[in-house]
Parts: structure tokens; C-alpha cells; sequence
């Protein structure tokens, strides 16, 4: 019997349009307590939009976003920025203010939103480093980076605040095998210390690996909301054409 | 030919340039304060014009001492070459060059860092992390620059009569000790303090527009290029016809 979980978020009939271009068309989601969901979909479907409504850095046209009881549409730009501690986004190419250093990025939300002192924070840092595999890079400038390293500097800056939710958009895309792992493994990291997630990406190995439910966005609707298992088996032609699409070989083993 | 949409387009940009300024006055007087920000900013900005402004100062003086002896010589008037000089720099040529001069140098500036923050998504960024890039970005170079420009102006003034002592001197054997008389004689404390405002007033014009359209930049790098320009030409012309309103309300107000 599955475990029943608190809802923390909640999207109800999502509309958002940019011009004459409708990419969400009403879209429903909900994310438990303790959840990782991913979100897949093809190209321009709005996912990174999704996460980027979610967060408030875009408003939606109509529907609701509710974190904690609160409609996220209705709240002001300072009621905003205490739901984005609890909130955090891993921007997909990391996002780093590229004038300081690694320790300066991640440090960033500490020096802004707590009293903590400097050692306080250094070591703070040291330890979040350690968690994403990058010990000892504080000194180092964002631009002597790998993009994996970017990748993950950007993840440790998301997680520094320890928020409720981490919202990850395409954290593995343009990663080698290596890298990618390096990133699943921090994922997973999360996962197991209880953090609720939503992964947008395209790695459905990486999904099905993670995710305990995959949601597939089409033509601005949710088109998918279900187990991975549920994933690998189903037979919806909207399913299985954006494993055609992304080339998972996997999805052919499963039938 | 102005058609309709250039027309509701520029209101709109006037009205947003409008809003942001309010945003930083508003931002400026609650907590946090970036103090050290706008130290940082008034080094960058400030410090960093010093050079410039001195050959902007000294041509200006020497130049317009030049001109004005020769023409005045033809009337017998080369004694009033002091007066003339020093009010025309309090008054007009010091905050008007040296604001036009900086708002090429920092306004597009502003623009390029903002811009290109922008682009690479750092200052959503600085949103998602719970900070506003109205307190962050703009505050900063605001205060910077309004500090900065006055002081800046008064450098420029002091070196243009320094500029045209040396001229007078030379080209017309005018004894110092007359030029300074006739300096400090002209000029009058309403004439500094007009000029100071001025280039206080010229300086948060810089900031505001430079910082809106880094704010406002798509497009990449393509983008930033045309942000820059725009700021510059903006920026130039509000400088321009700001300068006329604001003289002629020191005429009204202290002759």
C-alpha cells in the first residue's frame, strides 16, 4: 500500500500563453511531501516554464500555484521572496554570478538571509561542497568551471537554504556519462534526506531511476501522471511517442 | 514618421523608467543596506572616471579660453575672459560634458553587466534566491553614481579653470592673481551648488536608464550590443533637455 503523504504544492488549471503561443492549457499537478516527480515532455512544451511559474518569475494568466495553503499568484514581490527560500530552483546552466567565486555563489542566500558568521558560513559552504563532490573549489572562478562543475555549484547554491522543494530544470542535459552520474548521485542524495523535487528532463533512464512519478506535458496539458513502472509499461501512443522521440531504447525491452 | 505603437512604446518605456526609480527610492530607505555596495560601485564608477575627467576638464577650460580671448580681444574685452569661463563652467559645461562624457563611459556600462547578468539568467538568479535586483543591482549604482558625478564635476571645473589660467597666461599675459580675482569674484556659491545639483540630478539619470534597459536586454549578445547604444543615446538626450528645464529653473529661483 503506498505510503499517504502530505500535498505541498498544488497547480490547478494552469494557463499561461507568451503572445499568441498557448503553453499551458490548463495544467493540474500536485507534489507530496518527501516526492521527486519528473517532468518530461518534448521541446517547448513549458516545462521550464512550469518551474519558473512555480517559483514566481513568471505569472501565470489563469489557474492556481498553491505552496503551503497560499495561491503563489497572489502574493507581492517581498511575500514572493520568502516563498523562494522554501522554494529553490537549480537553473539549467547553473545560473552563477560569474564576477565571484564558487564560495562567493554559494554563500550568496547565506549572507543575505541569515545572521551567520563568517566561519559559520565558510564552513557551511565547505560542507555542501563536499556533498556535491567538489571539495576545495571555493577559490575558484565560475568561468574555470566545467559545465558539470557549473551544474553542480549551481545545485549546491539551490540547496544551501535548505528549502522544502528543489526545483530542477534539465540538470543532466549536455553532461557525459560521468558527470551525469556525479549529478543522479546528488539527486538521489536529496531524495533520501527527504526533500521534495521536480526534475524536468529529457534522461529517462535518470527519471525512471529517481522519480517515484513521471509527468509528461503535451500540447500544454499533463498528458502522463504516473509510477515509472506504470512508464515503462504503458502502451498511450502520447507515451510512447516521446520515448520514439527521445530515443529510449529502454522502452522497447519493456513491452 | 512616429506612428501610434512608437508612440504608446515610449510612454511605456517612460512609465517603466518612472517605476524603477520610484523601486530604487523605495528600496533605498528600507533594510538591507548594501553599503559596501555602493563604496564598490563609487570605486568602479567614480575613481575610475577620475582620468578622463581631467582631460574632459582641462580641454574644456583651455579650449573655451582660447576662443572666447580671441573673440573678445577684437572688442577689447580679453579681461572678461575670466568671468566668462568660469561661470559658463559652473553653471553648464562642467555637469553637462562631464555627465555627457560618463554616461558613455558607465551608463553603457551599467548596461553591459546588467545585460549580460540578464541573458545568462543571474538576475533571475538573484530573484530565485529570495533578493530583489532592485536593491542589489540598481541601489548601488544609483547612490554611486549620484555621489559620484558631482564630485566628478567639481574636478572637472577646477582643472577647466586650471586649464584656462594656463591659456590666459600665455597667450594673453593676463597676471594669476587677476584671473583668480575675477574667478572667484564671478562666481557665486548659488553657481557651484546649481552645477553639484545638476550633475547629482545627471548622475541618478545615468544610473536609472543604464540600469533599465540592463534589466530589460534579451537576445544574447546581439542584445547587450544594442543595449548599450540605447543607453547612451538615451541617456545623452534626457541629459540634454533635463539641463535646459533645470537651468532655467535656477534662473527663476536664484537669477
Amino acid at each position: 500500500m503506498k505510503e499517504r503523504r502530505e500535498k505541498i504544492l498544488k497547480l490547478e488549471n494552469v494557463h499561461k500563453s507568451f503572445g499568441s503561443k498557448h503553453v499551458h492549457r490548463g495544467v493540474n499537478l500536485e507534489l507530496n511531501q518527501g516526492e521527486t516527480i519528473g517532468l518530461l515532455g518534448g521541446s517547448g512544451t513549458g516545462k521550464s516554464v512550469l518551474l519558473r511559474e512555480i517559483i514566481g518569475l513568471e505569472f501565470i494568466d489563469k489557474g492556481k500555484i498553491i505552496f503551503k495553503g497560499q495561491d503563489i499568484q497572489n502574493l507581492n514581490e517581498k511575500e514572493l521572496q520568502k516563498i523562494r527560500l522554501e522554494i529553490s530552483y537549480s537553473f539549467q546552466s547553473g545560473a552563477l554570478f560569474d564576477s565571484v567565486n564558487v564560495f562567493e555563489n554559494i554563500a550568496y542566500p547565506l549572507f543575505e538571509h541569515t545572521k551567520m558568521s563568517l566561519n559559520e558560513i565558510r564552513s557551511k559552504v565547505a560542507e555542501i561542497l563536499e556533498m556535491v563532490d567538489l571539495k576545495g573549489i571555493e577559490e575558484l572562478m565560475p568561468s574555470d568551471l566545467s559545465g558539470g562543475m557549473q551544474k553542480r555549484v549551481g545545485m549546491a547554491r539551490a540547496m544551501i537554504m535548505r528549502p522544502e522543494i528543489i526545483l530542477y530544470d534539465e540538470p543532466t542535459a549536455g553532461l557525459d556519462p560521468t558527470n551525469t552520474k556525479n549529478v543522479v548521485d546528488i539527486m538521489k542524495k536529496m531524495t533520501c534526506l527527504g526533500y521534495s523535487s521536480i526534475f524536468v528532463t529529457h534522461d529517462i533512464p535518470a527519471a525512471l531511476e529517481l522519480c517515484q512519478r513521471l509527468i509528461i506535458l503535451n500540447d500544454g496539458i499533463v498528458a502522463f501522471n504516473d509510477g515509472p513502472e506504470e512508464f515503462k509499461k504503458s502502451n498511450d501512443p502520447i507515451v510512447l511517442k516521446y520515448k520514439q522521440e527521445v530515443h529510449y531504447a529502454g522502452s522497447e525491452g519493456e513491452k | 514618421m512616429i506612428n501610434l505603437k512608437s508612440l504608446i512604446n515610449f510612454f511605456l518605456i517612460m512609465g517603466e523608467i518612472t517605476r524603477l526609480f520610484f523601486q530604487t527610492i523605495a528600496a533605498s530607505f528600507t533594510r538591507p543596506f548594501y553599503l559596501s555596495r555602493v563604496f564598490e560601485q563609487i570605486n568602479v564608477l567614480g575613481v575610475g572616471s577620475i582620468s578622463i575627467t581631467i582631460v574632459i576638464g582641462l580641454t574644456m577650460g583651455s579650449v573655451m579660453t582660447l576662443n572666447f580671448g580671441y573673440g573678445l580681444m577684437k572688442f577689447g574685452g580679453t579681461m572678461y575672459v575670466p568671468a566668462v569661463v568660469s561661470l559658463s563652467l559652473a553653471r553648464e559645461m562642467a555637469p553637462l560634458f562631464t555627465s555627457l562624457l560618463i554616461a558613455g563611459r558607465i551608463g553603457s556600462g551599467m548596461a553591459a553587466e546588467i545585460g549580460s547578468m540578464n541573458v545568462t539568467q543571474q538576475v533571475d538568479a538573484i530573484r530565485a534566491l529570495g533578493t530583489s535586483p532592485v536593491r542589489v543591482l540598481v541601489v548601488p549604482r544609483f547612490w554611486a553614481s549620484v555621489i559620484s558625478l558631482p564630485l566628478l564635476s567639481a574636478i572637472s571645473f577646477i582643472v577647466g579653470i586650471f586649464g584656462g589660467l594656463v591659456v590666459c597666461l600665455h597667450e594673453f599675459d593676463m597676471p594669476t592673481g587677476f584671473y583668480m580675482h575675477k574667478v572667484t569674484y564671478t562666481v557665486q556659491m548659488a553657481d557651484y551648488l546649481g552645477g553639484l545639483i545638476k550633475s547629482a540630478i545627471f548622475g541618478g539619470i545615468i544610473a536609472i536608464i543604464g540600469c533599465y534597459k540592463g534589466l530589460k536586454t534579451r537576445d544574447g549578445t546581439r542584445g547587450v550590443g544594442l543595449s548599450t547604444t540605447w543607453v547612451v543615446v538615451t541617456s545623452s538626450i534626457t541629459i540634454l533637455i533635463t539641463n535646459f528645464f533645470i537651468s532655467k529653473l535656477f534662473i527663476v529661483f536664484w537669477g
